[in-house]
């Protein structure tokens, strides 16, 4: 077992490299020049342009591009070069927005843990009540529904009851104030339409795969004779049943991280926010090459650390599992 | 396999016994026949083509369509619809005109189409003469939001049936190649496939499609959308493909038919795809609602189907473009997103109950 | 009698020796500004965070609007007339024919630490930063005219003197340019021992804000990342009111990063910002809550500057990559038939709900430099459209047309992630399709508008280029063989112009523009740039689309707002903003 995750984290490496070299490609190809925009500006001339493009090795063939930009990150290290747009390292224009990014993720695994798992457990319970039909047709709603219409949605509610918290973090008073309740409320008052959207589709699959990971556990033998024993309803199910169920709910954790940043790409172009979303989007389509590179990167890394996370996760709560 | 004088039933007909079973799976199935049907005769349905502009009528609520008239019944008619701008505010007010009723007809000529995409016509199956009926409203321009859905269904719903089959190909295939062949092939094929897995698709998506040239025509970029989304599902179909044929390989029938010297593409595609079928289909099933939900959101972003075709999700790129504000002057504008949430919804209850259908278990 | 004006004219020098030489601002009463009142502060939003407190290192909003307020030119614009007014200088002087500009600086202005600003002050911003090739925004003043450099030279403490080698009526505007002081920024230049390049990492903004020192009516004071920045007002600014009571009337401005317009007009009506740029289609909801009771007011007006409102035009490629269309495209009947096409009622309804104005041929409306050319842009005819086609051998009816034997068509290129160009692109479509011409479209992001136009990979396109209070300014795009003259690329080789290729016409404007560029009577630069324009318009070189108005919004407890106070350096009525 612990071989196997040697092997698994010796394979990141490689892996990445091959990602990177692959990445690199798709966002060379990206079309259109990160500086010709600023051209119709009088203080930015045609030789400006090129003064800056030399600079950074605009100007080289892409295989040196790239290994100019690997032996930054190697030998940097962790130089992903700098932000055309930004005119300051890709590093320092991606470390505040990645915390908002992580903020927001966990905020909304929370979300859907703290709904998907009780209504998973009440839906295996009662499978034909109606609380069960209602949340399994949200359920299968809420993955029906992309993320971008949940946002539009919201939005719209919000508007028309004649709210006004749609769009950014904070409301003035709060920005720049020290952190308290009160500024949590109120962050939360912003947020709660970008966790929803995103959030909706876990919980829709987390609730399902709880409430099968209930059903099997509440089928096992054990959960019987408990129950023949004469143990009392409520114990049976939330000291045996319960506890057992989520043990391979908790390997999803590590999954989630990794989907919810992903997903939340969308919804923050949207409404926003001022997490790695929107400045993937405006990187790509302003061609600044590095700092798309660098998101792209984080991205893939976060998916294979969270993948190795899972399998962890799951090794540790259920040691019956064999790795060869 | 017994035949006797009891009647049975073949694996096909128990399992469409099973789906009969089912009610929300079968009338999910109905519902996504219409849908199709509506999409494939979509010019004939559609009172408009899906870029005919009514300078008059822009942002036109949706018209209401009357049955009585001074208390009594009569064919169905609709009302022109009287618009005008605040001078102050701008803000555009509507109001029926009464005195003019404009009966429904059906049957009538309008803007040319290809009648299953082929044969030139200009019935429409109904519409009004001498004034316009807009049962979804208007969008800026004054096109018409029910004619633009019907044919923006044709690419959204077609979207997603493309795509399965191109990343399913390249599933079977490669999958298919990785398992039969084993050994050193698999390892390497393997090993790719996890790094294609851990590359984040969404971001890679948006990355792909602003690769596509934004000289090429709506048709070309059409195609160059589905291949994109495509590319995004193919690794992990080839990873469950490949782990079927792994353990049929070893079949006696597999081995009995390559050593009558069939060649390896035929025993792969003769003797081991029957017996992924209704794996495939109940896979390719519930994979065709992600691939459309997939397409609307890049056509939603501005990274996808452009003009003169439209897509349901490029439809609801208006209320971005126009910020949030037109959701509450025009809320008409999301009808949109009720299609992609039915065709969602329905694919999803459908591809379950086929699921169902298949398991010879349950 | 006279001994008594001498030593009243003796006092006031002394006393203007003593403190600073104030400039009085004119009286606005036309605009609708009154007399404010001192004290209380206002929040605006910013869209981003500013990239550098260093303008002349990066092309940035947000700097830019936080320079506008700390920091002064040598020269600034009357905000009704756009005429040239004293700031940092006082007065200048004109001499050898138009090529040495003397400038006389406002005594005792101070920096915001306290620091005398003086000439080398500006010495200083001309030659280290300004005339240094690696400032990555720098090309503020153009380095050189006639082949040679611009050279300032100091005089005295208050007197700087610029030598030119030809007249260059541009130049007195390129001094609106912001002025940096020395003592701050001295050991980024090359005077202070670094290298060129290293100018761009002056004043980071990780740089303590209070050495960011200007000379503007408003001093940095505090910056947090991603969520504020903080200016305080200039105690001891040089500018007075027309009444003579100090400038700014405001003690505090702050800004609030909010990149979301949305999120904008809820905190404005929240009433936590007190002023927004809004965009034409939230114009009729925020208007009707102003009509319905609101505490705020909402402004629409045209404007000279600004992103959003520069005028649209359609650009023709000459030398587009199909030979014929290109011939077609050259022929000036061509253009004027489709201008014909062009339904600007339409557009401006759709496109810009109404909030959109005509436009003029390169020069603003408004501006003095205006030739009014309204009767050339035609009106909404498809059958005066069909007519010219079918004269110039365009033949062929509503189900379509041929040229040179083939069915008409050509590719419009537009940014598709705006929401005014989709909307023109279909209504234009829409209308040549009723003339038998078939349109295609190419969409491009906003961000690659003028790349795709500039690399020449278009037939037609739909562009914007903004305006500006000289036309010296925008001579790349409009003078042939220039930089962004970019519908015809063949005009120049190697940045050489290249003559057989001009069309007859282009000859002309060519010479006109290297006139006007060189002669410094108003008058005559007049009559050229009215000839230029009366030329394009003939010729219908583009077509001009609209001139879309501005739009903004602000809680009506402030007084004397005039639209975007943050526009182009050089037009700064921010001191004039007063609370209730």
């Amino acid at each position: 077992m612990w071989l196997y995750l040697l092997r698994r984290v010796l394979l990141i490496p490689p892996a990445l490299l091959l990602i990177s070299a692959l990445v690199f490609a798709v966002v060379y190809l990206q079309p259109g020049n990160a500086l010709q925009q600023y051209l119709e500006d009088p203080r930015f001339t045609e030789e400006t342009k090129r003064l800056i493009e030399r600079q950074y090795g605009l100007d080289q063939p892409p295989h040196i591009q790239y290994l100019m930009w690997l032996r930054g990150v190697v030998l940097g290290p962790l130089d992903f070069g700098q932000s055309i747009k930004f005119g300051r390292p890709v590093v320092s224009v991606l470390g505040e927005a990645l915390g908002w990014t992580v903020f927001v993720a966990l905020i909304t695994i929370v979300f859907t843990w703290l709904i998907a798992i009780p209504l998973g457990i009440y839906t295996a319970l009662n499978r034909y009540g109606p609380l069960s039909v209602v949340s399994n047709f949200v359920g299968y709603i809420g993955l029906a529904v992309p993320d971008f219409l949940v946002v539009l949605l919201l939005v719209a509610w919000v508007l028309s009851t004649g709210g006004t918290n749609v769009g950014g973090l904070f409301s003035p008073q709060f920005i720049d104030a020290p952190w308290g309740w009160a500024k949590f409320v109120n962050l939360m008052s912003h947020l709660w339409i970008p966790v929803v959207a995103i959030g909706l589709e876990g919980v829709a699959g987390l609730m399902r795969q709880m409430r099968s990971s209930m059903l099997d556990v509440l089928n096992q033998d054990y959960i019987r004779t408990a129950r023949s024993k004469g143990l009392a309803a409520r114990v049976v199910v939330y000291k045996h049943a319960v506890r057992n169920a989520i043990n391979p709910m908790i390997s999803l954790a590590g999954l989630q991280l990794p989907q919810l940043i992903s997903s939340s790409i969308v919804v923050s172009i949207i409404l926003n926010l001022p997490t790695i979303g929107p400045l993937l989007f405006d990187a790509l389509i302003g061609k600044d090459q590095f700092l798309s590179m660098a998101v792209l990167m984080i991205a893939a890394f976060l998916l294979m650390v969270g993948n190795l996370l899972a399998d962890m996760a799951l090794a540790w709560a259920d040691p019956r599992i064999r790795y060869d | 396999m017994t035949s006797g004088p009891v009647k049975t039933l073949s694996p096909l007909q128990l399992a469409w016994r099973r789906y009969r079973r089912s009610r929300v799976g079968v009338f999910s199935g109905y519902v996504l026949l219409v849908l199709y049907l509506v999409a494939l005769f979509a010019g004939f349905l559609a009172p408009y083509s899906s870029v005919t502009q009514n300078s008059l009528n822009p942002y036109q609520p949706p018209q209401r369509v009357h049955w009585f008239r001074d208390g009594r019944l009569q064919r169905p008619f609709v009302y022109v619809m009287k618009q005008e701008r605040d001078p102050v505010t701008f803000v555009r007010r509507f109001a029926e005109d009464t005195s003019q009723p404009q009966p429904v007809r059906f049957f009538v000529r309008g803007d040319s189409y290809g009648f299953l995409g082929l044969i030139p016509s200009n019935i429409h199956l109904f519409g009004v003469e001498g004034g316009s009926i807009y049962l979804f409203g208007t969008d800026k321009l004054g096109r018409c939001l029910f004619s633009r859905i019907l044919i923006g269904a044709q690419v959204s719903l077609t979207v997603g049936i493309v795509a399965v089959i191109i990343s399913f190909f390249l599933g079977i295939l490669i999958g298919g190649i990785s398992g039969y062949y084993g050994g050193r092939t698999d390892a390497l094929i393997q090993r790719l496939i996890e790094i294609l897995l851990s590359i984040p698709t969404l971001p890679i998506l948006l990355a792909l499609a602003i690769i596509i040239p934004p000289e090429w025509p709506a048709a070309w970029v059409f195609l160059g959308i589905v291949v994109v989304i495509s590319l995004i599902r193919w690794a992990s179909i080839a990873r469950v493909v490949r782990g079927q044929v792994l353990s049929l390989r070893e079949l006696d029938y597999v081995q009995a038919a390559r050593a009558l010297g069939a060649t390896d593409l035929s025993v792969i595609f003769r003797h081991l795809l029957p017996n992924l079928t209704s794996f495939l289909i109940v896979t390719a099933t519930l994979t065709i609602p992600s691939y459309i939900i997939l397409e609307t959101t890049l056509s939603f972003l501005g990274l996808g189907i452009k003009e003169p075709l439209s897509s349901w999700g490029y439809l609801l790129r208006d209320v971005r473009e126009e910020g949030f504000g037109v959701l509450s002057l025009y809320p008409w504008l999301l009808i949109p997103g009720i299609f992609i949430t039915v065709t969602v919804l329905a694919f999803n209850f459908f591809g379950d109950a086929l699921r169902d259908a298949a398991d010879v278990r349950s | 009698m006279r001994k008594h004006w001498c030593t009243i004219t003796l006092l006031l020098l002394i006393g203007s020796l003593a403190m600073a030489q104030s400039k009085n601002v004119g009286d606005y009463s036309a605009l609708g500004v009154q007399t404010g009142k001192s004290g209380g502060s206002i929040t605006m939003a910013l869209q981003s965070n500013p990239v550098s407190f260093f303008y002349y290192s990066a092309i940035d909003q947000p700097m830019q609007t936080i320079y506008q307020l700390a920091f002064d030119g040598l020269i600034e614009y009357n905000l009704r007339t756009y005429a040239i007014e004293p700031a940092l200088a006082e007065s200048w002087t004109l001499t050898n024919g138009g090529t040495v500009y003397t400038f006389k600086l406002r005594r005792g202005v101070k920096w915001h630490d306290g620091t005398e600003f003086t000439a080398d002050d500006v010495i200083f911003t001309f030659n280290q930063v300004i005339f240094n090739p690696e400032a990555r925004a720098g090309n503020v003043v153009t380095p050189t005219y006639g082949g040679k450099p611009v050279v300032f030279t100091k005089v005295d403490k208050y007197t700087v003197r610029a030598t030119l080698a030809v007249p260059a009526p541009g130049f007195l505007t390129q001094m609106r340019t912001f002025i940096l002081p020395k003592h701050k920024l001295l050991r980024w230049s090359v005077e202070g021992g670094a290298t060129r390049a290293e100018i761009n990492n002056a004043w980071p903004t990780s740089t303590d804000p209070k050495d960011v020192v200007g000379t503007g009516a408003f001093k940095l004071s505090s910056y947090t990342p991603s969520q504020r920045v903080v200016l305080t007002k200039n105690t001891d600014y040089w500018k007075k009111d027309s009444a003579g009571n100090d400038l700014p009337y405001l003690d505090q401005i702050t800004f609030l990063i909010v990149s979301d317009p949305q999120a904008q007009v809820a905190q404005l009506l929240a009433g936590n910002l007190g002023y927004i740029n809004a965009s034409g289609a939230q114009f009729p909801d925020l208007k009707q809550r102003e009509v319905s009771g609101a505490p705020i007011r909402v402004l629409r007006s045209l404007q000279l500057f600004g992103g959003p409102n520069s005028t649209r035009y359609i650009f023709f490629n000459f030398d587009a990559k199909d030979k014929d269309l290109a011939e077609l495209f050259r022929l000036s009947d061509f253009r004027r038939a489709i201008q014909f096409a062009v339904n600007r009622e339409r557009v401006v309804d759709a496109a810009y709900n109404g909030l959109a104005q005509t436009p003029g041929h390169g020069m603003f409306t408004g501006s003095t430099w205006y030739f009014n050319t309204v009767n050339q842009l035609g009106r909404f005819d498809l059958q005066a459209a069909g007519a010219l086609l079918e004269r110039i051998g365009v033949r062929g009816s509503s189900a379509g047309r041929t040229w040179k034997g083939k069915p008409l068509e050509f590719t419009l290129t537009y940014a598709s992630d705006q929401s005014d160009y989709p909307a023109i692109a279909a209504i234009l479509q829409n209308d040549l399709r009723q003339i038998g011409i078939k349109v295609n479209f190419q969409t491009v992001p906003f961000s690659q508008l003028l790349s795709t136009g500039t690399s020449g990979n278009f037939e037609v396109i739909l562009g914007q280029f903004g305006d500006q209070p000289d036309p010296e300014l925008r001579r790349p795009i409009w003078q042939p063989a220039n930089t962004l003259y970019y519908w015809h690329q063949t005009t120049v080789k190697d940045g050489k112009p290249v003559f057989e290729n001009f069309l007859p016409w282009e000859r002309e404007i060519y010479n006109l523009w290297e006139q006007a560029g060189t002669t410094s009577s108003q008058t005559q630069r007049k009559a050229l740039y009215d000839r230029w324009q009366s030329i394009i318009a003939r010729e219908v070189m583009m077509i001009p689309l609209v001139k879309p108005e501005s739009v903004a919004a602000h809680s009506n407890r402030y007084g004397n707002v005039l639209y975007n106070p943050m526009l182009i350096p050089g037009f700064n009525p921010v001191p004039l903003l007063f609370q209730r």
